[in-house]
């Protein structure tokens, strides 16, 4: 079934992983309403690219770690639109500090952004769902790998894994899915920033199995399968999509992937 | 005309500061950084947004990375509100 004249909210919408499942969504037929914390000139590009695709795309400018900003956005959501399809619950910040060193602020900060807004924008998100709806979450391998100075964001992407589960059985009655993607490294600007401050070897988180890292829109056409009817049985899930590098951790395994690479030659 | 606009911005960037560090007797000089008012880098970012918000502008941060004092700061957030006029 299509997906057009449907109604999205993505929350961090404007850039990045974000902008992607909007630009997907909206050449679906989606009419998307990006959500995005600083930067208007960057949503209004995005919202610019998004309509050329024949839709309507509004943006609204809220912190999601603001309960009140949640509030307003969605009391706008229900006045320009009146219901909502499809919530993709895709924004997130966060302090990167090893554990000994993060301080309540930081963690309060990156908490209520990654985790505490699902919980927020899903209570108000369900209650504008007449038809059904879906709801999908981007989470990180860090919910349950261990990866340099991510402590803050890797819990709170736990928590919104755990959370994705209790929102999908009690949801269900009411048709709406909840899923969640746990992607690998995703070419971003953010990857950039989070490598190059903490000194990471780029090409080791480079390196997956298939060859190459995820892309935006890898995670954007999962999003669009999980927003359709063919996903209906899909409940609660943290669908991985890494490339298998999760399966195959880089730096145990670089030989086979160089031996992959040369059997492809053959 | 002009100095009251010029005023305007650094008494609400005063009662911002003041409201987000939870002071009440902040002091802005010229040559004073947010890390010496005891900002850290989460409050700089909600400085940032309740000014974007107040005067509807957008505050660039590849633009703030030259910027050393709140002197430098003030006059970029002037520049911003008159650009936007």
């Amino acid at each position: 079934m299509s997906l057009k004249g449907k109604i999205a909210l993505i929350t961090g919408g404007s850039r990045g992983i974000g902008r992607a499942i909007t630009l997907k969504l909206a050449s679906e037929g989606v009419n998307v309403i990006i959500n995005y914390f600083r930067r208007t000139s960057q949503a209004e590009l995005t919202a610019r690219e998004a309509s050329e695709k024949g839709v309507i795309a509004h943006i609204i400018k809220a912190n999601v770690g603001e309960p009140d900003r949640i509030d307003s956005m969605f009391r706008e959501i229900e006045e320009k639109f009146g219901r909502l399809d499809i919530l993709i619950n895709n924004a997130a910040s966060g302090v990167a500090r090893p554990a000994m060193e993060l301080d309540e602020k930081s963690w309060d900060w990156t908490m209520d952004i990654n985790a505490r807004a699902l919980l927020l924008c899903a209570q108000k998100a369900a209650r504008l769902m007449y038809n059904g709806g879906h709801i999908v979450s981007i989470s990180s391998l860090g919910s349950h790998l261990v990866m340099p100075v991510y402590t803050a964001v890797g819990v709170s992407k736990a928590a919104l894994e755990a959370l994705t589960r209790y929102l999908a059985i009690e949801l269900a009655p009411r048709k709406i899915c909840v899923n969640a993607i746990s992607a690998g490294a995703v070419e971003t600007e953010a990857l950039r920033l989070y490598a190059n401050e903490k000194s990471l070897p780029f090409f080791q988180i480079k390196s997956t199995p298939a060859g190459r890292m995820v892309q935006p829109e890898d995670i954007a056409n999962l999003v669009v399968f999980l927003c359709r009817d063919e996903s209906f049985m899909i409940r609660g899930q943290v669908i991985v999509i890494d490339g298998g590098f999760s399966l195959a951790p880089a730096g145990l395994l670089n030989p086979v992937y160089a031996e992959g690479e040369k059997s492809g030659e053959s | 005309m002009a100095v009251e606009k010029s005023m305007e911005v650094e008494e609400t960037l005063r009662r911002i500061v003041a409201k987000i560090l939870r002071k009440d007797d902040v002091v802005l000089t010229p040559t004073t950084t947010f890390k010496e008012l005891g900002a850290d880098s989460l409050d700089v970012v909600q400085i940032l947004v309740a000014l974007e918000e107040t005067y509807d502008i957008e505050l660039v941060d590849e633009e703030l990375k030259s910027i050393n004092n709140l002197g430098g700061f003030i006059d970029y957030v002037k520049q911003k509100v008159a650009e936007k006029k």
